[in-house]
Formats: C-alpha cells, sequence, structure tokens
C-alpha cells in the first residue's frame, strides 16, 4: 500500500512539472496589443467583405442554392 | 480480508449402526491482512523521511504553478487596452439579413450528428445516430452514396479534399475512410479502411491538406494525427485532461497548427510537428462543443454548453469577444464563419441559429426551421450557403 501511496505522488509530481513546463513555455511568449490584434481582424474583414455571398448577396442566377425553381413557392 | 472454509464431512455407514462424523476444517486466508503487517517490519525512518521530501515537492511544484499562472494573467492584461467592439464601432453595420431554408436533406432515419462539404462546393456528406453515411448532392437534393457503419452514434465525418473519400467515426473508437467510386452499385463497405484506433469514442476527424493524413479527436482524452495509407501514428497530443469534443486545421497559409476543444473547457492550439500544445485558452464556462479558425488563420471562434461563442486572437493570446445573450440559455453545438470572417454562424440547442456579427458582438439574425437541437453547421468552402444538420433527422441549406 505505501508503494501505491509513492507511485501516486511521482505521476501527480510528473504531472505537475509537466504543468509548470507547459506554462515556462507559455509565459516566454510574443504577444501583441489587442488594439492592433482587432485592427488586423477589421482589416480582414474590410478586405474580403465584398466577396462575401452572404452579406454582398450575388445575383440570384450566379448562387446555385438561391436560384428560382420551376415552380411556385407558397407565400 | 479472511475467508473460512468450513467443510462438513458426514459419514453413514452399515443398516444398523449409523456412524456420523463431522469435520469441521478452517482455513484462513491473509491477503494484505493485519498478520502480514504485524508480521513486516515497522516502517524505517528512512522510508517516513523518503516520503515528506516527495509532499513538498509537489506542493513546491503547485505554488510554481499557481504564481506562472497568475503571471501569465499579468501578462496577458497588460496588452489588454481596447475591446474588439470599441475598436469596430467605425466599422458600417450590416443590413437586414434574409436568410432561409433553400433545400432539406431527408433521408437519415435518426438523428443528424456530423456534415461535412466536400471541395466542390456541392456535395456534403452526413452521418447520424443510426449508423448511416451518406453522401448528397445539395443542388438537387439527391442521395449519391450511402454506407452503414458496424456501430450507431457517427459523432464524426469528413470529406477528403480530392473529393473522392470521406472519413468518418463515432462509437466504434475507430475512424474508417472510405473511398467513394463512381459506380453506384459498388458495395462502399467492401473498401473500407480502418486508419485510427483509439481507446474511446472518436469525436471529430479532419482531413489535413491531402489525402493521406487524418487527424482525430476522441473521447480519450487525446488528439491524433494519423497515415492513411498505413494507419500508423505520426503524432499524438495529450494535454486537455477530459474528452476531447471537436477540432479544427489553421488554413493552409497559415502553417501547421490545429486547434481542440474538449470537456475540461479548455482550448488548446498544437503544433502538428512538434505534438506540442503552444497556447491554451481557459475561459469558457462549461465542454467547448465546436471550435473554428477565423478565414485569415490569426484568431479562433468556439461554441460551449455554457450558451456563449466567444473569440479568440492568437497573437494577442487572449479572448477578445464574447457572443451572447441573456435570453439564450441553451448549448451551442457547432460554430462557422462566413467567408470574410464577419459573420459567425452558431447552431444552437434551442433549435435556432444565431447569426452574430464578429466585430461588433452583436446578433444580427435568429433563424428559425429546425425541429429539434441543431447539431452540427459548416458553410460551404465558396460561401454561398451554409448547412446545418439537426435531431430533427433532417439537413438544411441555408442561403
Amino acid at each position: 500500500m505505501k508503494d501505491g501511496i509513492a507511485n501516486n505522488s511521482t505521476a501527480s509530481i510528473s504531472q505537475a512539472r509537466k504543468a509548470v513546463e507547459q506554462l515556462k513555455m507559455e509565459a516566454c511568449m510574443d504577444r501583441i496589443k489587442v488594439s492592433k490584434a482587432a485592427a488586423d481582424l477589421m482589416a480582414y474583414c474590410e478586405a474580403h467583405i465584398r466577396e462575401d455571398p452572404l452579406i454582398v448577396p450575388v445575383p440570384a442566377s450566379e448562387n446555385p442554392f438561391r436560384e428560382k425553381k420551376f415552380f411556385c413557392t407558397i407565400l | 480480508m479472511c475467508v473460512c472454509v468450513c467443510v462438513c464431512v458426514c459419514v453413514c455407514v452399515c443398516v444398523c449402526v449409523c456412524v456420523c462424523v463431522c469435520v469441521c476444517v478452517c482455513v484462513h486466508f491473509y491477503l494484505n491482512c493485519n498478520n502480514m503487517k504485524y508480521m513486516r517490519s515497522p516502517p524505517t525512518p528512512e522510508m517516513a523521511t523518503q516520503e515528506v521530501p516527495l509532499n513538498e515537492t509537489l506542493a513546491h511544484l503547485k505554488t510554481e504553478s499557481e504564481t506562472l499562472k497568475s503571471k501569465l494573467e499579468e501578462e496577458r492584461a497588460k496588452l489588454h487596452d481596447v475591446e474588439l467592439h470599441q475598436v469596430a464601432e467605425k466599422v458600417e453595420g450590416l443590413g437586414q439579413f434574409v436568410m432561409k431554408t433553400r433545400r432539406t436533406l431527408k433521408g437519415h432515419g435518426n438523428k443528424v450528428l456530423c456534415m461535412d462539404w466536400c471541395k466542390d462546393k456541392r456535395r456534403i456528406v452526413s452521418s447520424s445516430q443510426d449508423g448511416k453515411v451518406i453522401v448528397w448532392d445539395a443542388f438537387t437534393t439527391n442521395k449519391e452514396h450511402a454506407v452503414t457503419m458496424p456501430c450507431t452514434w457517427v459523432m464524426a465525418c469528413a470529406y477528403a479534399p480530392s473529393g473522392c473519400a470521406v472519413a468518418c467515426g463515432g462509437l466504434d473508437n475507430k475512424c474508417s475512410v472510405y473511398p467513394l467510386s463512381l459506380d453506384k452499385n459498388e458495395n462502399l463497405a467492401a473498401k473500407k479502411k480502418s486508419v485510427a484506433m483509439h481507446t474511446n469514442y472518436l469525436s471529430a476527424c479532419s482531413f489535413t491538406n491531402s489525402d493521406m493524413q487524418i487527424l482525430t479527436s476522441s473521447g480519450d482524452g487525446t488528439c491524433a494525427l494519423w497515415d492513411v495509407e498505413s494507419g500508423q501514428l505520426l503524432q499524438s497530443f495529450h494535454g486537455h485532461a477530459a474528452d476531447v469534443l471537436c477540432l479544427d486545421l489553421a488554413p493552409s497559409e497559415t502553417g501547421n497548427t490545429f486547434v481542440s476543444g474538449g470537456c475540461d473547457k479548455k482550448a488548446n492550439v498544437w503544433d502538428m510537428r512538434s505534438g506540442q500544445c503552444i497556447q491554451s485558452f481557459e475561459t469558457h464556462e462549461s465542454d467547448i462543443n465546436s471550435v473554428r479558425y477565423y478565414p485569415s488563420g490569426d484568431a479562433f471562434a468556439s461554441g460551449s454548453d455554457d450558451a456563449t461563442c466567444r473569440l479568440y486572437d492568437l497573437r494577442a493570446d487572449r479572448e477578445v469577444a464574447i457572443y451572447s445573450k441573456d435570453s439564450i440559455i441553451f448549448g451551442v453545438s457547432s460554430v462557422d464563419f462566413s467567408l470574410s470572417g464577419r459573420l459567425l454562424f452558431g447552431g444552437y440547442n434551442d433549435y435556432t441559429i444565431n447569426v452574430w456579427d464578429v466585430l461588433k458582438g452583436t446578433r444580427v439574425s435568429i433563424l428559425f426551421g429546425h425541429e429539434n437541437r441543431v447539431s452540427t453547421l459548416r458553410v460551404s468552402p465558396d460561401g454561398t450557403a451554409f448547412c446545418t444538420g439537426s435531431w430533427d433527422h433532417t439537413l438544411r441549406i441555408w442561403a
């Protein structure tokens, strides 16, 4: 039973060591400011928004899902 | 633990004379019993002191981990100079949205659990609880192929980049690849190839940039990268403390990383080559059911059972937006971005789809139609439509 306890401790110690190593690695990361990150996200949106068929609808003839079918729809 | 065995033996001899003989035999078996303890020598002073350093080391490591965590939070907070929606105030608002169900795909006999688009922007593969995997033509709603898996609850399915194969798996703990043939009469199940083996259910799978490699996530808490041809495990990713429910690969321009979300409320970003977890985010209050990269690859969104969707920026290393409303109390099962990244679609357990303005953080539309919870949602590769799968046995294409 004592061996069992020792094994559990070594397992939790190695787990704790791994967690500490992981945190040390994450702490060393180069981060940018949220304002810069937000600006980049916005720039990407602006650049691609015109190509987005769900925001700027393309004519129905070009969107295969929106094109009219041959029967009437019930309103 | 003592085990007593009593044996009584009766013997009768002769017609007139009966002789009974009872024999009781008690046998005691001790397994780790008191007697054994007394027989062992009492703990030596060395053994007693050995335990103390172990406990000290553990406590020491725990405090170090706590200090590092708070230092990490401090570093992240230093760069939190503004909120995304504040920066986005100057952006034009979006107009009114008219999105309707354009196609309904009926044919599954039970809850639809997962779906994926083919790169040809027209075919869809979907899987359901009854073990069926169906390939549809979304333009015509025709079924092109159907496979019956040997297990129920096929929770993951994916289309190969070439469009020539599909991968699926679930409670069988495996991910199998089925090459699709043009011959409709061919039995697809015969050509099945088992690629991945996990020790618990398969929750998600995705081909990498080619048909040759598959990334899987499982209820066993790990993700893994497999070679399709040989079935060999190329890399495994350990770090989640509970079931991993979802994964998404970074858009090809941004390199070899992927993000995974799990029941431990964490979203982890991994390096595919080294197997290392490079970033970890833990702000959700419940299981993360879905993760999806922003089209530029610099951020990702997540949907969780805590009824919120959140946006995490990878370069700022923090959560930058929460998409939630007091009136939304049901969990999010799946999320995806529109082509430009301006819209975030969320499929919810209250049968609706909420459409969010990613930059401003507001809801732009709510879509009704499904008659049970929405379990899966994907935008088509060219962004012209998105498809949802639901527990009401149907898939719907919205545009």
